[in-house]
């Protein structure tokens, strides 16, 4: 393994991140080539928190860009915060009559509202990273303003010109694939799949991220989840489930599992009624037995 | 270097043979991630070019298999299908429980008899096509009707000027009060986008389809007249752009023309060569904002259904859901066997019956 791969993974798990050399590779290969990485796979799997953890490494803020249906690139670059200038205009009109003078005066960099695109350009103090979380929520067109942006970094604003980044952002697209991601972006981005950990990769989580949960009881709790995960399913418990599940099982003073408690507790797990109520009392007596088996 | 490049180009080429789209752009990517990782470390060099050649999830397998083929020495088993959860996971969607097939919340359970009151209307809604009479057509082409115009409806979630009702734009309000020194005479608004859909739906008119076809076409015309994004395909052993030459006010009369125009109307089908003539043919039709239905009970004669998984794939790829209205669905027994079927039910984003009004009226809700 390439040593600085390695030490990118010993560093992110130092970070309370457990990533497999296939996940250090993509992130150092970002890094590397200066690419976006567009990170996919299913709900809970961790590729919110792999950007985090990406800045936590490299020592830089993480810029958040959240997408939805409508969002554009009004919402997502700056608005002009129209409150203050107005009021500003009606202070400055008994002084100033210059009507360019005023007009410079309310366009400053001051009445402009950054917003997470512009701020990821503007930041003067080293790169940040960039999460542009959920990109298959928000609609084909604002997926073409994006690659604009992600291809030169630049903006323009009309009333103030072309903003050229000063550090060009770590960028990590997230997607759930609700949607297709359009070719023309996944082209320019890294693509990296995660899948749902294996046992001991879960177990090492779930060891890192609940204190005082032993060995033995978060085996017992990864091999539970883990054939939960086997099980055909509306939605699939993600790791960051697991986790809410073992932190209450911990809260409740536990150190091993039983039917009864995994029965009222199973809600950290299964987000979905349906599945809730077809996985019932059987099922859950049936995969308890089996968790606590060797 | 020259012999690394070779190689690249090479794997590029046989992942393309297999169907896994990569470009250029990928090949140049893969080269410069090459050098960043241990050569010698053959997992790392497997996951780097898998990462840098954006190779997607669905592709991991054959992947695997031509990396272990053109890169030597396969001392790694790649993993089995069968031990891939989400792939299992995928397959078990389709499982046929006795009373309905099962696939997500989208495939609502046919609800006989479960609406309170009594209709006429209601009644028509829920009989099955095959069974409907001369005299009941006519309110079928009614409601049939209602329905397309609700579909051209939908309004969108981005914000567009509107000179009427709307939320206030403060950004243009203010841009309009600088030309005023500052007072706002008019403000801006924006309003929500009404959004047409574009459909693209097939229609299999063969033999076995006989009883349905009138009023899936009745639907497709009425649909074509609200909206005027919609195409209308008919195939069944060739494929004809049906949408061009019909008279949408004369569904009567147009079905008639339709009969005489395509060939081999109420024959044999054979879906997978006409789907693969639709995507090669009509690359123009087939955007991100398209839904595309198909109508047909899967049953392909002396098809070829390798053909049919290569065409539903290219489908699914490039448009945004993949419907497929099997009027046989309406039947509690019966289940997706058919060699045709099968082989395209990985590929399609939602599996339903197309037996009666409410079926499509379902339809209607999907492609919003």
């Amino acid at each position: 393994m390439n040593e600085e791969i390695r030490a990118l993974q010993a560093a992110m798990e130092r970070e309370g991140y457990v990533a497999e050399p296939s996940i250090a590779t993509a992130v150092y290969l970002a890094k590397e080539m200066r690419k976006p990485l567009l990170v996919e796979g299913d709900a809970g799997v961790g590729k919110t928190e792999l950007a985090k953890v990406i800045s936590r490494v490299l020592e830089t803020e993480l810029i958040r860009l959240q997408c939805y249906e409508g969002l554009d690139a009004n919402t997502s670059l700056y608005e002009w915060n129209y409150q203050r200038q107005l009021l500003r205009l009606r202070i400055a009109e008994r002084e100033v009559h210059d009507p360019k003078a005023l007009e410079e005066l309310i366009f400053a960099r001051e009445y402009l509202l950054e917003r997470p695109l512009l701020r990821a350009i503007t930041r003067s103090a080293g790169a940040p990273v960039l999460l542009i979380d959920e990109i298959d929520r928000a609609d084909d067109g604002f997926e073409a303003f994006l690659l604009e942006v992600l291809s030169d970094f630049q903006v323009t604003v009309p009333e103030l010109g072309t903003i050229r980044a000063t550090h060009a952002p770590y960028v990590v697209l997230t997607s759930n694939r609700t949607r297709e991601i359009g070719d023309a972006l996944r082209r320019r981005c890294l693509y990296l799949y995660i899948e749902h950990p294996g046992l001991d990769k879960e177990v090492r989580i779930l060891r890192g991220r609940v204190p005082g949960l032993d060995e033995q009881f978060a085996r017992a709790i990864a091999r539970f989840v883990q054939q939960l995960r086997q099980r055909e399913l509306r939605k699939l418990p993600g790791v960051a489930e697991s986790i809410d599940w073992a932190q209450a099982l911990s809260r409740l003073r536990l150190d091993r599992l039983d039917g009864e408690t995994v029965r009222v507790t199973l809600g950290c797990l299964l987000k979905d009624e349906q599945d809730l109520r077809e996985t019932d009392e059987q099922v859950v007596a049936e995969l308890v037995a089996r968790a606590a088996a060797d | 270097m020259n012999g690394v490049t070779g190689h690249l180009a090479r794997f590029a080429e046989a992942m393309r043979q297999h169907g896994i789209r990569v470009g250029l752009s990928d090949e140049i990517d893969a080269a410069t991630a090459l050098p960043l990782v241990d050569v010698l470390d053959r997992a790392e060099v497997r996951s780097g070019l898998r990462i840098a050649f954006k190779v997607p999830h669905e592709a991991w397998t054959i992947f695997d298999r031509l990396f272990d083929e053109q890169w030597g020495g396969a001392t790694e088993v790649p993993v089995p299908p069968a031990a891939n959860p989400r792939e299992r996971r995928g397959a078990l969607q389709w499982r046929w429980d006795g009373t309905r097939v099962r696939l997500e919340a989208q495939l609502v359970q046919p609800t006989d008899g479960e609406v309170p009151g009594y209709s006429p209307e209601q009644l028509l809604r829920r009989k099955p096509f095959d069974r409907i009479s001369e005299a009941e057509l006519k309110a079928i082409e009614r409601l049939l009707a209602r329905l397309a115009r609700r579909l051209a409806t939908r309004r969108s979630r981005r914000l567009v000027p509107t000179s009427g009702r709307g939320l206030v734009d403060l950004r243009r309000s203010f841009r309009r009060a600088v030309g005023s020194q500052g007072d706002f005479l008019r403000l801006a608004r924006r309003a929500r986008l009404v959004e047409e859909p574009r459909l693209v739906m097939l229609f299999d008119t063969s033999g076995s389809m006989d009883p349905y076809t009138r009023f899936h076409l009745a639907f497709a015309f009425a649909l074509r007249r609200a909206v005027r994004r919609v195409e209308i395909f008919a195939f069944n052993t060739s494929l004809t752009r049906v949408s061009r030459d019909i008279a949408p006010a004369q569904i009567l009369r147009s079905l008639d023309v339709l009969a005489s125009s395509v060939p081999d109307w109420s024959g044999g089908t054979r879906i997978g060569q006409c789907l693969a003539e639709f995507v090669s043919t009509y690359p123009e039709l087939l955007a991100r904002d398209t839904t595309v239905a198909i109508v047909s009970d899967g049953l392909d004669l002396g098809g070829n259904p390798s053909l049919l998984t290569a065409a539903m794939r290219a489908l699914h790829e490039r448009v945004r859901t993949v419907v497929w209205l099997n009027p046989l669905l309406g039947d509690a027994r019966y289940e997706p066997t058919a060699a045709g079927m099968r082989a395209a039910l990985p590929y399609v984003d939602c599996f339903a019956p197309g037996h009666d009004l409410e079926s499509l009226e379902r339809l209607t809700r999907m492609v919003n």
